[in-house]
């Protein structure tokens, strides 16, 4: 094994011993009596940062040019935060179901 | 025009933009496979946050998560079995990349056989597409829309792992390839980092 294989892989398990101590702690925590909001946004939390590991590590995004980069985060990003807009719909089913209202 | 233009046309290459991407046609078609795959993957990640967030009293029904665990605890592995696999494909080193494909592969296998376990034990308690023991009909659709999705992916993958795996061993692929399967590996990988907090620690009986 060349020293430049040596310490990629030694990156590499790096980079897998930490996905293992997020995963756990997320185990941990769903093991918590945490109310839902707040338990969501915890796990969604661990999940975006584990998420951040595996592309620039495990999928070498990093190492690509600048512009893909770019082109895929900004992207991603995008179709990330507008499939969010059915939100206020299901809040609506939620706490509004009671009030008796019906379209005439 | 004139003649010389003609004669100068009917020899040189017409004139190409630089690839703006500077990668492998192949790597580029599998990172857009990759960024439609997350489209599908958070529209029904998004779909099941809706039905879960709009319908009162959605069941909460896992009682142990061991199973899950291990089999998150096999997915991290075998991503970093592929890429142990890449990286000795990249030394050119035949064999060792073999092994460590079909080791990934294994745990393809391994990871198929604990979910459809799961899934057994889900429909003996009588969980269905539009029943169950515990109300809302949704859960059962949604929990086996997302998981089945990804099933399939991880499924599929090793069935694809495994002809990769041999293709590179005959010599029809090179390192590129293997890199070009880490990359769809990785995400399934990633897509089952999202479902075990969403769908299983999320519902869990408290």
């Amino acid at each position: 094994m060349t020293t430049a294989e040596g310490s990629g892989m030694k990156k590499y398990v790096a980079v897998y011993l930490l996905l293992l101590v997020i995963t756990a702690l997320q185990f941990v925590i769903g093991y918590q009596n945490i109310e839902g909001s707040r338990l969501m946004v915890r796990f969604l939390t661990f999940a975006v940062i584990e998420t951040i590991l595996v592309v620039l590590f495990f999928m070498n995004l990093g190492s690509e040019k600048r512009v893909f980069v770019k082109f895929f985060v900004y992207f991603m990003l995008f179709v990330l935060a507008t499939m969010n807009y059915i939100w206020t719909d299901s809040f609506r089913l939620l706490l509004f179901r009671l009030t008796g209202y019906t379209p005439s | 025009m004139s003649e010389a233009h003609l004669t100068m046309g009917a020899h040189s290459a017409p004139p190409m933009e630089a690839p703006p991407f500077a990668m492998l046609s192949k790597k580029l078609a599998m990172w857009l496979f990759i960024m439609s795959d997350v489209m599908t993957f958070a529209a029904c990640v998004a779909a099941y946050s809706f039905l879960r967030n709009a319908t009162p009293g959605w069941p909460r029904p896992f009682h142990s998560v061991t199973t899950v665990a291990v089999m998150t605890l096999i997915m991290l592995t075998s991503s970093l079995t592929m890429l142990m696999a890449l990286g000795a494909a990249k030394m050119a080193d035949k064999a060792k990349a073999f092994r460590w494909m079909m080791m990934t592969a294994a745990g393809g296998v391994l990871f198929t056989l604990l979910h459809i376990r799961d899934w057994i034990g889900m429909m003996n308690q009588g969980v269905g597409l539009f029943q169950n023991p515990w109300g809302p009909a949704a859960f059962g659709a949604a929990f086996y829309s997302i998981t089945g999705f990804s099933l399939l992916h991880i499924s599929v993958g090793t069935i694809a792992l495994i002809i990769v795996a041999i293709r590179y061993q005959g010599g029809r692929y090179n390192a590129d390839d293997i890199e070009l399967f880490n990359l769809f590996w990785q995400f399934i990988d990633l897509v089952w980092i999202f479902i075990v907090p969403l769908v299983y620690l999320m519902n869990l009986a408290r």
